[in-house]
């Protein structure tokens, strides 16, 4: 039996990203979750596998839109009729799949929970409990249903594994327990980065995010194929996102002009550029002449000729200082100048000001706590910027 | 760090070019003027001096076009502080670059600490200054707008931009965001997000718009149904009033019908197709009278052909006589046939035997044998070949012996004579191999000269007690290496601690000073005193209004004076009590670094006593003087160790040597004995060469010993042979013998029996042909004996004369078979008739039957009818009419009850009560159109309602939308981002500055005044500093005392005020740091003689506390420099 796995859709979930300020790829990653769905569904179909296996967050709480329901029983269905059973359970951000709320889903689509808690597919007997609410601190595990014996029994679970019992509020469950509680196949959702875990012949698969939403996710983008045969399962990942993220990281203190920084900046991301999909390139640098502004411009005119990298954010940091180099005067006095109260009490009300003028979505961006943190920057971006005005 | 010498080896145009810039004694001041036409290489120079300093960067080389990147090579030769005149090279690698004189890679830390951790940039930028930078320097600083701060900093930094600098970031930041701002990007994204969030709030389904719209639905859905059953009443009464019209129509009809059917017979009604099935009747009864009287005339011409074939009473016996000879069968073939024959065949027959015995006869004769022996020499086929195959191993045998033999004899020719048995030389092979791993001596020899050798080297500087040194024992190496090394940094850390407390203490002193002058200012006032002088002049105005006197009036207006005095200068004085309350600060610093710093010291001190006593140690250990350096620890001990290894080397030599040569001894003894054993002769002088000579020739006497011993076993086994073939030979002619002992031959022999044997296969198959022939005639004779019997017996069934059966035996039975065949033929005939017979009365009464049958069927079809005298087919036609009547009304009566059952009871009866009711159709037809109009409406309400139900499902999702909100969001946290950093740098930036002005201005400004008064003197008379609310400014004094902004000073004076504030910072950074060379290029070419003499002078200050480098390509600046500055070096660019 062959199982197409994944989790964590999040279906009208956007892309975070300033990538997308590209009219082009703006216009193109605009329904990028329900694309990556659309894509998943139709590889499910094309590899005639045994069933589709979704592990919870299939729709995301700040998106609630019953058109998704509508999309999801629409794809699910095209499966269903292309012979494509599936599975699922729901996750922390599911209310929409509430069977009681909103009705059943379809034939041959198969939603979990206390109620109706195994499946049986091609002799393979699924089992899987939902979450009920957007919070649950204890482990699933004790009420999932005893393997059925003579036959391979595969389990779907929403948990943040290994998290604090009584604490994590996603049904924290010890993967040493998971592994041994009987299971061929273990199908997890809930974690945006994929891993598989082994023990004996006992498979875990986390598939991870099929569509990375933010540079944080870049891991994910993938979607994972297991085989049950006689042995111990085996797996496959698959590309699957329509967009990746990726780190370029640079050192630009050899550099002395415009010239020698483009040809840097042009063979790195040329070098984050993957074939068939889409790349939100972060870029680091390590400069103390090339401020941030004059980065972000130069790479923003590089990547109008190199298809499918886009520009997500750029951060310059300085190059660790010398030992026992004479430090610049304004930056020595500058960092002098952080330790005064007087000082620091008018950079928390110039901040304050800045962060009450922010929607209250990015308003974390000048938290109180990143002070610091600004302030090191702010050093830096004076000292780039005064050498890069000497150097012109 | 001084420049002595730049050598460009291969760089640029150069190749082993040099600039030499000298030194200069007795004070004078370090200043090198380096002339050269244009394009002569004063920037490739200048470029090879950085290169040195800081490596090569990457990519191509802007002077690698005469030598390859990788062949550039630059050089200097750099006085570097603690190290004095090092020389370096740099080439172009991109690692371990940096090398000595003799191309030895170099750590970079020997010039980074020299540079004080500056790299190229920062070097360029602080220790570089030419005609344009000095021009464009400024320039700038007008954008400071005389501020302190700034105008210090780009005199210490090199760098003018700062005031730029924070604009850009101001303005930055304002981009972003600024109060009541109507165009940032942050009220323009928000403005966005507002608009797009209304847009996904209206276009979301969520749970609550989905209930909404179901109820929608349910509610038109409600109201469809409803006028659906209003429809559907309306086609009911408009049923029930078609209904009652059909039963008023159809009652009148059934009256009508009532009246025809009373002239009509009487009688049930006709089962269905009674018509048809009586003229069906009418011509089945014709039909059968015709069949029987066909069958009458076939029973008469049967009987007939019955009579005229009677049965044969001979028929049976005859059947059984023929079918018993039939079965009869001599030698397994049926008798009849072999009989047919046998008379023909048995003459030829006897003819045959005949041959058979005539070829008998003539092998008997070519055999020699007489008729009698026949029966002996008839052998079986199996004695035959017993025979053969005797006689030929005879034959085979004889010749194997043979051959046997010949093999024998020719071996025992060959074998010859035996030679005399080797002896066992392996006791002497041993003694002597043995004897060969110890013969050679002179690699020991070799090994202890060399070893004597290196122990008079190692000992060669040591004192005659190195031996007894050695034996007490040597210090551990890492335990001096360690002690060394402590000593070294302790030494090296002993002077930076003494250094150290000496900066602090002049630091102190400073700082003490300076709180001092702070405190004696006026403006320095604190609160305290402010409050005080109001507490006084309240005090003085309450005795002024009691006393009302000149004394207290002259109080109270003294008292009135110092507290608006200490008013004022506490208004004023925010700066000064900053920089009191700095002043202090900074003093309270300095007093706990020096403190620290003599704690350092001290503790060092005691460390580097302790430790001067364990070297004292050490140094008695390895036979050094107490009072020997640290440094000499090392490499006396590593002496020492080296000569107790050598010892220890000759010793072990020397024993190794004396072993050797009694294992020689020894080894020589045991082969003289193990020759004795073999019977070599021992006495001979060269022993061991007989010995080997015996042990070379031991081979070939034990090879020919070995081969005549083969040939020897070669023998035995082929005489063995011999006897084998000679035995198997004798018992093949016994055998032969034994086989051919009763055989009445002539000749027995082999070959005799060889030419035998084809006769005797040839008589023993005459034989077996002549026994079958005899068996075939006995056969034959029997066959025709057995049928003349059968002929008789035929006979006597017949009646006729068994003679006939005696001569023509066949002829009886032939005719006896053709009466056989007559009697079965007329037995087929007669059988035939009977059954057809048979058939035809059975036919004919089938016949009868059926006529009666349909006969009574007939009268069956009219049975309680009436009109029986008509004729069946009339009588019928009668009876169908009345039928088809009564279906008529039974139709109508139907259809009423029909068109009643089908409606509503009450509904049909209403509308029956109607009737007669002409416009009551057309009342109801309206109501009914009305109805359906209703219906429709509410119809399409209903799928409107559905429709958008279901349109809120399919509608077009709106992630554009959201992705642009997260795109704007995204964009805005990193603009949000920027725009923090940028305010909080120019926050940030703008304290420092004043810090810089504060911190700066005590040692830089008499510098920078007396530079630039020196260069734009008489124009200028000095320098002063404004105090003002945005800070301190900078400001000219002209003569007279007028001061002038630096913003408003023409570009010239900008220009020079921006020099001298680099000179100040040159100055600054040469007394702390340290100095490094200052590159000038051309920076006078546009100063007139006077400005640029005092330039020049001031590059004279550069040198008296650095090193000054002055390009240039004017010959009259050359010659104005050798004028200003005494001592001045001036060198030519290399060709």
């Amino acid at each position: 039996m062959r199982l197409l796995i994944s989790a964590d859709i999040h279906l009208g979930s956007p892309i975070r990203s300033a990538a997308l300020r590209n009219p082009e790829l703006g216009e193109r990653l605009k329904q990028a979750s329900r694309d990556t769905f659309t894509g998943l569904v139709d590889l499910a179909i094309v590899e005639q596998v045994d069933a589709l296996v979704l592990a919870g967050d299939i729709f995301d709480n700040d998106h609630p839109d019953l058109k998704s329901r509508a999309f999801l029983i629409a794809q699910l269905s095209r499966a269903a009729e292309a012979g494509v059973p599936t599975v699922l359970i729901r996750g922390n951000h599911d209310a929409l799949l509430d069977h009681r709320a909103h009705g059943e889903l379809g034939p041959n689509i198969h939603l979990l929970h206390k109620g109706t808690p195994t499946v049986e597919i091609a002799g393979v007997a699924f089992h899987g409990l939902s979450f009920d609410a957007a919070h649950e601190t204890k482990s699933f595990l004790p009420d999932y249903p005893v393997p059925v014996p003579g036959k391979r029994n595969v389990g779907l679970m929403h948990t943040s594994l290994d998290g604090a019992a009584g604490h994590d509020p996603y049904a924290p469950c010890s993967s040493k327990d998971l592994m041994a509680n009987g299971y061929d196949l273990w199908c997890l959702g809930h974690i945006h980065a994929p891993f598989e875990k082994v023990s004996g012949p006992v498979l875990a698969v986390m598939p991870g995010i099929p569509q990375p939403r933010h540079f944080g996710e870049r891991s994910g983008g993938t979607v994972t194929m297991v085989t049950l045969a006689d042995g111990p399962p085996e797996f496959q990942r698959h590309d699957i996102g329509r967009m990746g993220f990726a780190e370029c990281a640079l050192d630009l203190t050899e550099c002395t002009n415009q010239q020698e920084v483009l040809r840097s900046l042009l063979d790195g991301l040329r070098a984050a550029r993957v074939d068939g999909r889409d790349t939100a390139v972060r870029l680091q640098v390590i400069s103390d002449r090339f401020a941030t502004e004059m980065i972000s411009e130069l790479a923003g005119e590089l990547l109008e000729n190199i298809d499918g990298v886009y520009l997500d954010k750029v951060k310059v940091v300085a190059p660790p200082a010398k030992p026992g180099a004479v430090p610049d005067d304004l930056v020595r006095l500058m960092q002098e100048e952080l330790d005064e109260s007087g000082f620091r009490l008018a950079a928390s009300e110039m901040l304050e000001d800045l962060r009450l003028a922010l929607p209250a979505e990015i308003a974390d961006e000048l938290d109180e706590d990143h002070l610091d943190s600004l302030l090191a920057e702010a050093i830096a971006e004076v000292s780039k910027t005064l050498h890069a005005r000497g150097a012109e | 760090m001084r420049l002595n010498r730049l050598d460009l080896i291969r760089y640029g145009r150069f190749k082993d070019a040099e600039i030499v810039l000298p030194k200069h004694g007795n004070g004078a001041a370090d200043v090198t003027v380096i002339f050269g036409p244009n394009e002569a290489g004063k920037s490739t120079a200048f470029h090879g001096f950085m290169d040195l300093l800081f490596g090569f960067k990457g990519g191509a080389h802007p002077y690698a076009f005469k030598f390859e990147r990788s062949d550039l090579l630059v050089g200097a030769e750099l006085d570097l502080p603690g190290r004095g005149a090092v020389i370096l090279r740099r080439n172009g690698k991109r690692s371990r670059s940096l090398l000595d004189a003799q191309d030895r890679p170099l750590e970079e830390a020997i010039l980074g600490g020299a540079l004080h951790g500056l790299d190229r940039d920062a070097y360029t930028e602080r220790f570089s200054l030419n005609d344009e930078s000095l021009r464009r320097g400024g320039e700038r600083i007008a954008g400071a707008q005389g501020d302190l701060g700034q105008l210090l900093h780009a005199g210490v930094s090199g760098l003018t931009g700062i005031a730029a600098t924070l604009d850009e970031l101001s303005a930055r930041a304002d981009g972003f965001h600024k109060k009541h701002g109507r165009a940032t990007w942050l009220k323009t994204g928000k403005d966005r997000l507002t608009e797009i969030g209304r847009e996904l709030r209206a276009d979301r389904l969520t749970i609550e718009r989905e209930r909404s719209l179901r109820r929608d639905r349910d509610r038109a859905t409600a109201a469809f149904e409803e006028a659906a059953a209003a429809l559907r009443q309306a086609h009911q009464r408009q049923a029930a009033a078609k209904a009652a019209q059909v039963w008023y129509g159809r009652s009148d009809e059934l009256t009508r019908i009532d009246e025809a059917l009373t002239a009509f017979p009487s009688g049930p009604d006709l089962p269905l197709n009674t018509s048809e099935r009586v003229a069906g009747l009418v011509e089945k009864i014709a039909n059968l009278e015709a069949r029987l009287a066909e069958a009458a005339e076939d029973i008469l011409r049967l009987d007939t052909a019955i009579s005229e074939n009677a049965a044969d009473p001979l028929a049976e016996p005859l059947a059984a006589e023929l079918a018993r000879l039939e079965q009869l069968t001599i030698d397994g073939a049926p008798l009849m046939g072999r009989a047919t024959t046998a008379q023909a065949d048995l003459a030829r027959r006897f003819d045959e035997i005949r041959e058979q015995d005539r070829l008998i006869r003539d092998v008997l004769t070519k055999l020699s044998v007489s008729e009698e022996a026949l029966s002996v020499l008839v052998l079986t086929p199996d004695a035959l070949e017993d025979l053969n195959r005797a006689t030929q191993d005879v034959l085979t045998a004889r010749a194997a012996a043979k051959a046997a033999q010949d093999r024998l004899d020719t071996a025992r020719k060959q074998m010859g004579e035996a030679p005399q048995e080797p002896q066992d030389l392996s006791a002497l092979r041993a003694a002597h191999d043995a004897w060969q791993t110890v013969a050679d001596l002179t690699s020991h020899e070799t090994a202890t000269d060399q070893a004597a050798a290196r122990l008079t080297d190692a000992v060669a500087g040591l004192p005659a007690t190195w031996k007894g040194l050695i034996e007490a024992g040597l210090p551990a190496r890492e335990t001096v290496d360690d002690v060394a090394r402590e000593y070294l940094t302790l030494t090296a850390q002993l002077t930076s601690a003494e250094n150290e407390r000496e900066s602090h203490a002049a630091e102190l002193a400073e700082a003490r000073a300076e709180r001092e002058a702070q405190e004696a200012a006026p403006d320095t006032v604190d609160i305290a005193s402010t409050q005080q002088a109001r507490r006084t002049r309240d005090l003085t105005w309450k005795g002024h209004r009691a006393e009302m006197t000149d004394r207290s009036a002259d109080a109270f207006e003294e008292a009135m004076y110092a507290d608006d005095s200490a008013r004022a200068h506490y208004q004023t004085g925010t700066e000064a009590r900053q920089r009191l309350q700095a002043a202090r600060s900074r003093e309270r610093t300095a007093q706990a670094r020096l403190d620290t710093a003599k704690a350092r010291l001290d503790d060092i001190a005691d460390r580097h006593g302790s430790l001067s006593e364990r070297i004292a140690s050490i140094s008695r250990a390895i036979g050094l003087p107490e009072d020997s350096a640290a440094s000499a620890l090392a490499a006396r001990h590593q002496t020492l160790t080296t000569a107790a290894a050598a010892a220890a080397d000759l010793a072990n030599a020397q024993a190794a040597l004396k072993s050797r040569q009694a294992r020689k001894a020894a080894a020589l003894t045991a082969l003289s004995e193990a020759a004795q054993q073999v019977g070599l002769d021992t006495d001979i002088a060269n022993l061991p060469s007989h010995a080997l000579k015996s042990l070379t020739l031991e081979d070939s006497h034990r090879q020919a010993w070995t081969k005549w011993q083969k040939a020897q076993e070669t023998v035995a086994e082929l005489d063995t042979e011999a006897r084998q073939a000679g035995s198997e030979r004798d018992e093949a002619e016994r055998s032969l013998d034994s086989l051919t002992a009763t055989l009445p031959l002539t000749d027995r022999s082999p070959a005799g029996l060889r030419s035998a044997l084809p006769h005797l296969r040839a008589l023993q198959q005459l034989h077996a042909d002549r026994q079958k022939l005899s068996t075939r005639i006995e056969a034959l004779e029997r066959a025709i004996s057995a049928m003349k019997d059968g002929a008789k017996r035929l006979c006597r069934i017949l009646g006729t004369s068994e003679d006939e059966a005696l001569t023509d035996p066949l002829r009886v039975i032939d005719d006896a078979r053709a009466r056989a065949t007559a009697a079965r033929r007329a037995d087929e005939k007669r059988i035939e008739a009977t059954e057809r017979r048979e058939a035809a009365i059975s036919a004919r009464d089938r016949a009868e039957a059926n006529r009666n049958e349909a006969q009574s069927e007939l009268n069956d079809c009219f049975s309680g009818q009436g009109a029986s005298d008509l004729a069946p087919s009339d009588r019928v036609a009668q009876l169908v009419e009345r039928d088809r009547q009564r279906a008529a009304r039974a139709t109508a009566d139907k259809e009423r009850k029909s068109a009643r059952d089908s409606v509503d009871p009450e509904l049909f009866i209403d509308e029956l009560a109607r009737l007669p009711d002409a416009v009551r159709a057309t009342e109801l037809e309206i109501e009914q159109k009305d109805a359906q109009d209703n219906r429709d409406a509410a119809r399409d309400a209903q799928r409107e309602a559905e429709r958008i139900y279901k349109e809120a499902f399919d509608a077009a999702d709106r992630s554009d939308l959201a992705t642009e909100q997260a795109t704007i969001l995204e964009e805005l946290r990193d603009g949000a981002h920027r725009a923090a950093v940028a305010r909080l740098g120019v926050l940030a930036a703008r304290g420092a500055l004043r810090r810089l002005a504060a911190e700066r201005r005590s040692s830089m400004l008499q510098d920078v005044e007396e530079a630039f008064v020196s260069m734009t003197a008489p124009a200028w008379t000095g320098v002063d500093v404004w105090s003002q609310d945005e800070g301190e400014k900078l400001v000219g004094i002209q003569p007279g005392g007028g001061s002038v902004p630096v913003e408003q000073m023409s570009t010239g004076t900008m220009g020079q005020l921006y020099f001298a504030l680099r000179l100040a910072g040159y100055r600054a950074f040469a007394r702390d740091p340290g100095p490094l060379p200052m590159v000038l290029d051309d920076i006078m070419e546009t100063f007139d003689d006077t400005r640029a003499r005092a330039a020049l002078q001031l590059c004279a200050e550069i040198g008296k506390g650095g090193q000054a480098i002055l390009f240039t390509h004017h010959a009259h600046l050359v010659e104005l420099a050798r004028d200003t500055i005494p001592g001045v070096g001036v060198v030519d660019m290399p060709a």
